[in-house]
């Protein structure tokens, strides 16, 4: 039988960071971008913060990935820096508020879809571990791990129904409401289905005792890490004292 | 090793009406016991009985008590029950944790909180035991769903457990993956260990069972040994409810079958991945008009892509159906032809049986559509909302609205995945019905028992080619039953 090419486990990755310098620069990341300042020196702070998720897409061989996310920045950031300033009435309008929503909040997207889809469940178990999190909090956070693709998996089958019905995009022009409906209430019923068993499962394999799990899978900070977590602290540094002064 | 003692139980609020009733049993260590019995039986309630998940996740009133090697299941904590009994479930895509394969082995033996020398010990030995290299290291969303089981198996495998319980652990798997099943529980047995299968179908675990227990309306009905398990005829088979024992001895209902008829004549259906790999490659095929066509071959072999091509679903495919002189390209075939689905969930959209059926009608007929709801008996559902009916009956809602919506063609995908005789029966009842109306019904399926009950064509897949079809005569029975067999042996060679 053949297969589908996997998508590219950690394994095969050029570089793979420690689960927690992801989780610190998704922090990082989200809470300058989203804050957005554009002017002055401040604006070469977030260049660099909004380079760190295009770099690291690159060295987790997901080129196609961190194209899309380079032209969508790149091409926002112009808008911005040019566009705002040449345009009068409805389209300024609609240029400053995608430009604006692009630039701060795509590159946090684009970080949350890294550390999650470079992140290994048991990678990320462990690391929450040796933070000392509570198994209330890690734990579910987990089971998020697992249920984006799940969604993406129902959501590509009911995808493909509505099509066969002949219920298209195009049926729904003014009436989103229907639209969400029709492709919310199957998809919510067979992942709180998936999510019961998946309980059910989890608990039959010990999840949840006393004593103190283990982890075969290795993390653990390396120079990569250092590297990284610093040059996102710089950034975050700069920042905030072009801001003051 | 597991004793019942005058045990009962019924789910709270009665929300699911699967309860069991003054059960005794005695199950010896090394025994592996299969629980049979139609749906809604009470044979998943004893499995969860045994993993602990009855009265830990699902609540209920329970009398009497179940012991595991003399230690009271519902006293222990669940992590406990964990230690003793390994569990695998019907639905490959939801008892993963993990999203790659190798986490998920280690993931009971982290939870168990084992040294990780020990663990990296045992992920090794299972994967020998298994044979499962090629499987590591790999994101399970991009397994099939036999390998899905397999992974399954061989995690909870690498907990060590000394009971297995298997909740209709062949539901959603091919004829060779069943094979491949009944290898592992194969090595299991002579391993010593205790295994517990509820499960429909029957003929895998023939030759494995110690003890076969029928259960009915939530008690122990009827229990055969091993020497009894041989004896069982089809007709009392069948008039337990059961399915087939013995597959070659099935055999197909009477069927006429009309010289001259008219053809549907596809052309150049040919699919490629993204990456290369080329799925499916016909040239040509002739599909008698108004019959039933089971669809086989191997998972992988072509089956599904064939559907979504026919269907209109893939825009790559530039095949075309030729019916009666009229051409059909991709968007005509996705408004004349229809798919149900393996999880037919997914294609309910409306809060009402009855708007559901008026969903897929270009003009909206209230009278017609309730006609058509009367023949599938769903006119007294009418009113309500589709998610809460039963999956026979959603089913059947899927159905009419592919008639309502004048589909000539109607594609099953899998449709008896996981039922018992009685549900497989009716599900033939309604793919008769639409024979009846005129239309040309394809089956994709692995179950010999459904085809032999209503198919009246076969077309086999092999490696993306297309064979046949031919007329399912007595002489084609056999073919058909030998390819099932020779399909595993192929299989199987693949594997060790």
């Amino acid at each position: 039988m053949k297969e589908q090419p996997s998508q590219s486990l950690p394994a095969n990755a050029y570089l793979n960071l420690d689960p927690r310098t992801k989780l610190f620069l998704l922090l990082i990341i989200s809470t300058i971008m989203i804050s957005g300042e554009i002017r002055g020196m401040a604006l070469y702070a977030r260049l660099v913060l909004a380079a760190i998720p295009f770099v690291l897409l690159i060295l987790g061989r997901r080129a196609k990935a961190a194209a899309i996310y380079a032209i969508l920045f790149a091409a926002a950031w112009l808008a911005e820096a040019f566009l705002i300033y040449n345009t009068k009435g409805i389209a300024n309008i609609v240029i400053v508020m995608l430009s604006g929503l692009i630039s701060r909040f795509v590159p946090c997207v684009i970080m949350g879809y890294y550390t999650i889809s470079t992140t290994r469940v048991s990678e990320f178990l462990a690391a929450m571990e040796r933070m000392r999190f509570p198994r209330n909090i890690t734990i579910p956070i987990a089971v998020m791990f697992r249920f984006f693709p799940t969604i993406a998996e129902e959501s590509h089958s009911i995808d493909n129904a509505m099509k066969m019905r002949g219920i298209g995009a195009r049926s729904f022009v003014g009436n989103p409401a229907v639209a969400l409906e029709y492709r919310l209430v199957p998809l919510l019923m067979s992942v709180v289905k998936i999510g019961d068993e998946l309980s059910a499962s989890a608990l039959t394999r010990g999840l949840g005792g006393p004593e103190k799990r283990t982890n075969v899978c290795k993390i653990g900070f390396g120079a990569w890490d250092a590297a990284f977590a610093s040059l996102a602290v710089s950034a975050a540094v700069f920042y905030f004292v072009s801001l003051g002064g | 090793m597991v004793v019942f003692e005058n045990v009962s139980f019924t789910y709270k609020n009665g929300e699911q009406k699967n309860g069991i009733y003054d059960i005794n049993l005695s199950i010896g260590k090394g025994e592996v016991v299969v629980l049979c019995g139609e749906s809604g039986c009470g044979k998943t309630t004893i499995t969860r009985l045994i993993n602990g998940l009855i009265p830990n996740y699902y609540e209920g009133s329970l009398s009497g008590q179940v012991l595991l090697g003399g230690r009271v299941v519902h006293t222990m904590p669940i992590y406990e029950t964990a230690k003793i009994v390994g569990s695998v479930f019907q639905n490959p895509r939801s008892q993963f944790f993990n999203v790659d394969t190798t986490s998920e082995i280690a993931f009971g033996c982290e939870n168990m909180g084992l040294p990780e020398k020990e663990i990296e010990k045992r992920i090794k030995d299972t994967i020998i035991d298994f044979k499962i290299e090629t499987l590591m290291d790999r994101n399970i969303f991009h397994l099939s769903g036999g390998e899905k089981q397999k992974v399954a198996c061989a995690s909870v495998y690498a907990d060590m457990p000394d009971i297995f319980v298997l909740d209709e652990p062949s539901s959603n798997l091919d004829a060779a993956s069943i094979e491949e099943l009944r290898r592992i529980i194969g090595i299991w047995k002579s391993r010593g260990k205790t295994i517990i299968i509820a499960e429909h179908r029957l003929y895998y675990l023939r030759e494995l069972a110690d003890q076969l227990i029928y259960l009915k309306d939530g008690r122990i009905e009827n229990e055969f040994s091993a020497e009894r398990i041989k004896n069982i005829t089809a007709q009392s088979l069948s008039e337990m409810g059961l399915r087939a024992l013995k597959l070659e001895e099935l055999k197909g209902r009477e069927r006429s079958f009309v010289e001259k008829v008219e053809c549907l004549h596809l052309y150049d259906f040919f699919f490629s991945y993204k990456n290369g790999y080329q799925a499916m490659a016909i040239e040509q095929l002739q599909i008698p008009k108004n019959t039933v066509i089971a669809v086989v071959g191997e998972n992988g072999a072509g089956k599904s892509t064939f559907a979504r091509c026919l269907c209109g679903l893939e825009k790559r495919c530039n095949g075309v159906l030729e019916n009666s002189g009229t051409i059909y390209k991709r968007r005509k075939r996705l408004k004349s032809c229809y798919m149900v689905m393996q999880d037919v969930n997914h294609q309910l959209f409306a809060e009402s049986v009855l708007d559901e059926v008026l969903l897929g009608m270009d003009k909206k007929d209230v009278g017609k559509a309730e006609n058509i709801l009367e023949s599938l008996d769903l006119l007294q559902l009418k009113n309500l909302h589709p998610m809460s009916l039963s999956g026979g009956q959603k089913q059947r809602v899927a159905i009419a609205g592919a008639i309502a919506s004048k589909r000539e063609i109607i594609v099953f995908d899998e449709p008896t995945s996981g039922l018992d005789l009685l549900h497989m029966k009716e599900v033939s009842v309604n793919i008769d019905r639409l024979c009846q109306m005129g239309k040309t019904v394809f089956i994709i399926s692995h179950d010999l028992e459904l085809i032999f009950e209503c198919c009246t064509q076969v077309l086999y897949f092999k490696k993306g080619n297309a064979e046949g079809p031919y007329p399912l005569d007595v002489k084609e029975e056999r073919k058909l039953i030998s390819f099932f067999e020779i399909n595993n042996y192929e299989t199987m060679q693949g594997v060790n």
